[in-house]
């Protein structure tokens, strides 16, 4: 009775159970996928000044608009600008910014929030925001707050030469630089998967030194070329709008939120002679195959969503990590999850999920994990479960003897 | 001296330990005849290629962007060019006599559009000599005690201020013109300077403020706008009690009819002001032309040779060529053109390239003949002007407060119907406007670009670099050839002293013989110093001629040259009489005299190389020869041979060239004919030389003319 009373023993005994529960979710965790995707934040860079820079300002607020578009909410998107071309005295439409010689689309229309503008645009504060190692007095909405479960886009334009990016003619950014951040970041479980794409001169030497897991990284132009602008506006007196960002607008603006397209089809859309460079992407330290991210993986904010029955039965942390990476593994069921997404919010593709549609329709724990029994794969898993299971048992038959 | 010293050391130990350069010294100098006429010929060669090295012209500066906006000026800006200019061809315009009606009407038509507008009454500043005026800034005008109020110009002035610029930067936009006898061409260049700046107070994009400045031309067009310039950067803060042109009658007449025509409106009749000039234009409109095709002209050469950022013209020459269709000049020497040596050099220059290019396909330097002999001409006219020192156009005002400027005139093939003058002012217009655009854009001063270049056609240009190549193999032997006139002096004499005396005596007397030896050339730094002396002397004269009242031309140049002799001669007797052989041991004095006159050519030419590369590199093409060929003439008759013969031939040939105002006629004949040469024409020259405050003349006064007569001196030195 003595142990009973005993709040040190009955401590203890409940610390077992949650390290058994513990050691069973590091074995199923591999180390790439350590958490689920379960928000993303864009870092939108325009890393030049002065007035005949003006496609840069354009560049990084075309992407900023397709971003939200599709779904990135403001509070996670770190906008970098110099922000001088608006009110440029040299503007001829004053607070008008536009990426396109038809002026259709007001850029610097309403909502435009700048997190870093003019002289704040620095190496200094770019690697501050990677990083998160702010001054306190830093407020929240200047610092990028992702986690280990952020897809994170890293977007940047400018100047920039073999391994490295100016920015604003006074700094350079080095590719060692970025590297190291995105080091740090990984350390720290900023993210889970960080796509860097970068539309400068000789966008892909930028990359050379990266090395961390869970990195995809695209460039406007190889070693030794250029990333020229595409096309002028005679009224404003200026290019408004780089090769490679317009081709890649220009993919984005043929979908909406709901759209499937993968990172390869964005990736094969860069027609060489269109860009007049060769688009370049590193995908050796990214373990998804292309084909099968969409794209608003990380330009929107579309992911994974678990199906339930019913509303507050959603399956516990634990098992909804299980169940995401099931799916990753097996791609039929992801392929389910995501027609599900559609027909949920469209219903002109009802059609499209029929043959599937029985299935989808009697999940619940029970039937997965009766699934997961039936697969041979799963033994270790199910060892665990069973092992969990029998603490309780064991804690009570304890509890009873004494 | 220290290779002098190795080599004296060299001799006495078995195996110095000797560095390779001081070795590569010793053998220069030991072959200095060679290096010499090497150097001088690759020097001179170098000169003639560099209109095939010139380069084509690029725009440097990103932010100028000329051309990507397309030109508002539309016709209506047009027709209001038109109305202007109507206006002031009108003849009731021009009925008084001070044409102040013009000037009315002009600043009518700047109110209507908005503009700041103000007068700017100046008088007309003599050009003077002052002789410690060279080189230094622009004085803030001193009040002259004697003038009348007769004599007084007025600006107009009208300023656009950028809708949404700082106010600290301006481009300046000048347009000459004489209000008593305007001809069809500087009323035109108003209309056009009018549509512009009609466009300007309309549009939304200016950064940097509009000065439109009608410069008063009737006492020239230089004063007019250095007049002006002087008042903006340098404000006078004179007393009350000084008379100034607000005392005058009719002056006072034109502000109290200004005032009562347009009361509460943007005149003003302080100075007005905008930001630092960014840029300047001149543009004029020639009246006559037989030119086959609308063309624009571009001055670009300012005071001591100094030219505006190439960018300036660049962006003119591809907006007029590859915008608005116009064909651009620059000055060329005419006469070149049809020379039948330099087509041929051209086609050898040609044939070369060629072989070259067999040779080695990715060799391309090569350029046509006719290219080539164009090229030379435009390239000589560069350098003529460059050396000369004097500026090409108003523009040349800017450039003393270090704006950049150039003078833009456009000849029109001319017709008088309406629909050519439209064209005109649609195009001139459009390229100013172009211009205007381009610059708004700078975010810095011209920088990016070239300011040290010679231009060869409107669009190649030749580097710094490049021409100083040949400026530096034209000048390298000079200071060889004097070290081994020295060692060769020094090491004779020796040889003759031993030869003399007995051999018991030699160690006794060597080391005093050596000592004295040493110091020798000390007595031909004397002399030399005192014929530089002379030419200073000789380059101050010109102040006190020109005080003696009513001197005609020819009689200042007379008492010039006398005055000139008889200090010569005074400073001769006074200080030394080294030009004659004292002492019959210094038989090798001339050599000595030669190598310290060349070692003073040298630093002469070089110190004129930084200051006005031009000036030099004429310099040293006529003295480098000269002085390295100087040889007593009585030596070259006493050996009689043929090579000596020819040496005496050049000596007397380059003595005459090189004489400054031989050079001088010379030149003028060679471009303007030898007919109506005239003695007074050399000092008509020189004085506008030195109203420019040109180095040139310093430089012919105080490194040339001493060179000269050192060199005239040694051949006709008796020894």
């Amino acid at each position: 009775m003595e142990t009973f009373t005993n709040p040190k023993s009955l401590f203890h005994l409940l610390l077992l159970p949650c390290l058994l529960l513990y050691s069973s979710i590091a074995y199923n965790s591999s180390p790439v996928e350590s958490a689920m995707h379960t928000n993303n934040w864009a870092v939108l860079v325009c890393t030049s000044r002065f007035w005949f820079n003006y496609r840069h300002m354009a560049n990084t607020l075309s992407l900023y608009r397709t971003v939200k578009r599709l779904g990135i909410p403001d509070e996670r998107i770190i906008l970098m600008l110099a922000d001088d071309m608006a009110c440029n005295t040299r503007n001829k439409y004053p607070a008008q910014v536009f990426n396109n010689e038809n002026h259709r689309l007001n850029l610097y229309g309403d909502n435009v929030e700048v997190d870093y503008r003019g002289y704040e645009v620095t190496v200094e504060n770019f690697l501050r925001v990677l990083t998160g190692r702010h001054e306190t007095a830093v407020p929240r909405s200047k610092r990028l707050l992702s986690d280990e479960g952020s897809h994170i886009l890293l977007y940047m334009t400018g100047h920039g030469g073999d391994e490295f990016l100016k920015f604003q003619d006074s700094e350079e950014l080095q590719s060692h630089d970025l590297a190291d951040a995105v080091k740090q970041m990984k350390e720290k479980h900023r993210f889970k998967e960080l796509l860097i794409m970068v539309d400068t001169c000789q966008a892909a030497t930028l990359f050379n030194q990266l090395q961390s897991p869970g990195v995809l990284a695209i460039g406007s132009s190889m070693k030794g070329e250029n990333s020229y602008s595409h096309h002028l506006d005679s009224d404003v007196g200026v290019s408004v709008v780089d090769r490679f960002t317009y081709y890649t607008l220009a993919f984005f603006e043929r979908l909406n939120i709901y759209d499937n397209a993968s990172l390869s089809s964005l990736f094969s859309s860069y027609n060489p002679s269109l860009l007049m460079s060769t688009a370049y992407y590193r995908k050796d330290l990214y373990k998804r195959r292309l084909e099968e991210v969409p794209v608003t993986n990380f330009f929107g904010s579309v992911m994974e969503t678990i199906h339930t029955d019913a509303a507050y039965k959603a399956l516990s942390r634990r098992n909804s990590g299980r169940f995401e990476d099931e799916m990753s593994l097996d791609q039929s069921v992801h392929h389910i999850e995501r027609r599900m997404l559609i027909k949920v919010n469209d219903g002109d593709e009802i059609h499209d999920i029929n043959p599937e549609g029985e299935e989808g329709a009697c999940k619940c724990p029970w039937s997965t994990f009766r699934n997961k029994f039936q697969k041979a794969e799963n033994v270790d898993s199910l060892v665990n479960y069973g092992l969990v299971a029998m603490i309780p048992l064991l804690v009570i038959s304890t509890w009873l003897v004494q | 001296m220290a290779e002098t010293k190795e080599k004296s050391l060299s001799d006495e130990k078995p195996k110095p330990r000797v560095r390779p350069i001081v070795r590569l010294g010793i053998f220069f100098i030991s072959h200095s005849f060679l290096v010499s006429v090497v150097c001088c010929t690759a020097g001179v060669l170098a000169l003639f290629l560099l209109p095939v090295l010139a380069k084509n012209t690029y725009i440097s500066e990103n932010a100028l962007m000329p051309g990507s906006a397309s030109p508002m000026l539309s016709n209506q800006h047009v027709s209001d060019g038109n109305r202007l200019v109507k206006d002031l061809t009108n003849p009731n315009s021009k009925s008084s006599e001070t044409g102040i009606e013009s000037h009315k009407i002009i600043a009518q038509y700047m109110l209507d559009l908005g503009a700041e507008v103000s007068f700017h009454k100046f008088h007309p500043q003599m050009n003077q000599f002052h002789p410690l005026h060279f080189f230094s800034s622009p004085d803030s005008g001193k009040i002259q005690e004697n003038y009348s109020c007769s004599s007084y110009g007025i600006n107009t002035v009208g300023i656009i201020r950028a809708p949404r610029g700082d106010g600290k930067e301006a481009i300046v936009l000048v347009t000459p013109y004489n209000a008593l006898k305007s001809g069809f061409g500087e009323a035109l260049s108003l209309g056009i300077a009018y549509s512009v700046f009609s466009l300007l107070t309309q549009v939304t994009w200016l950064a940097k403020d509009i000065i439109w400045l009608v410069a008063d031309s009737q006492y020239g067009e230089y004063a007019a706008v250095a007049a002006w310039l002087r008042e903006y950067q340098t404000p006078k803060f004179s007393s009350l009690s000084t008379p100034n042109a607000e005392m005058c009658p009719d002056v006072n007449n034109l502000f109290e009819l200004k005032g009562h025509s347009i009361s509460g409106s943007k005149f003003s009749n302080s100075f007005r002001r905008a930001g630092t000039m960014a840029a300047a234009l001149v543009l004029k409109v020639r009246d006559q032309n037989e030119q086959f095709e609308d063309t624009i002209s571009i001055y670009a050469e300012a005071s001591n040779g100094q030219m505006p950022n190439l960018d300036l013209i660049n962006v003119v020459n591809y907006l007029a060529v590859h915008r608005q269709g116009l064909r651009v000049n620059v000055e060329k020497l005419w006469s070149l053109l049809n020379s039948s040596w330099l087509k041929t050099l051209g086609e050898i220059f040609e044939s070369l390239a060629k072989v070259a290019k067999i040779l080695y396909p990715k060799w391309k330097f090569g350029i046509t003949a006719t290219e080539y002999v164009e090229g030379t001409a435009t390239l000589a006219s560069s350098l003529y002007y460059q050396a000369l020192g004097v500026p090409t156009g108003p523009h040349g005002a800017f450039r003393d407060y270090q704006v950049d400027a150039i003078t833009l005139e456009i000849s029109p093939k001319f017709s008088l119907d309406k629909v050519w003058r439209n064209d005109i002012l649609l195009r001139g217009g459009r390229l100013i406007e172009g211009v205007i655009r381009s610059v708004n854009n700078l975010l810095e001063k011209f920088h990016q670009s070239f300011f040290l270049y010679l231009l060869t056609s409107p669009s190649k240009f030749v580097s710094v670099g490049v021409y100083m190549i040949a400026f530096a193999l034209l000048i390298a032997p000079l200071p060889m050839v004097a070290a081994s006139l020295y060692v060769a002096a020094n090491s004779s004499s020796n040889c003759s002293k031993g030869d003399s005396s007995t051999p018991s005596a030699i160690t006794d007397t060597d080391e005093n013989c050596i000592a004295i030896r040493s110091w020798r050339w000390l007595n031909s730094a004397k002399l030399v110093f005192i014929v530089h002396l002379w030419g200073a002397i000789v380059s101050l004269l010109p102040y006190f001629i020109s005080q003696i009242p009513d001197c005609s031309p020819t009689t200042s140049f007379m008492i010039w040259v006398l005055l000139s002799i008889l200090s010569l001669l005074t400073l001769n007797s006074v200080l030394a009489s080294p030009l004659a052989c004292a002492k019959a041991t210094q038989e090798k004095e001339w050599a000595l005299v030669k190598s310290v006159t060349i070692s003073s050519v040298f630093i002469g030419l070089g110190l004129m190389s930084v200051i006005n590369f031009a000036t030099a590199e004429i310099g040293a093409l006529l003295m480098v020869p000269m002085c390295l060929l100087a040889r007593p003439l009585k030596l070259d008759v006493r050996a009689g041979t043929l090579r000596s013969f020819c040496r005496m031939i050049c000596n007397l040939v380059l003595g005459h060239i090189a004489f400054p105002p031989a050079a001088f006629f010379l030149l003028k004949g060679m471009l303007d004919g030898f007919g109506n040469a005239n003695v007074g024409d050399f000092w008509m020259w020189v004085e506008s030389l030195w109203a420019w405050n040109s180095a040139t003349y310093l430089f012919i006064g105080m490194v040339q003319l001493p060179c000269w007569v050192l060199c005239v001196s040694i051949l006709f030195h008796t020894c």
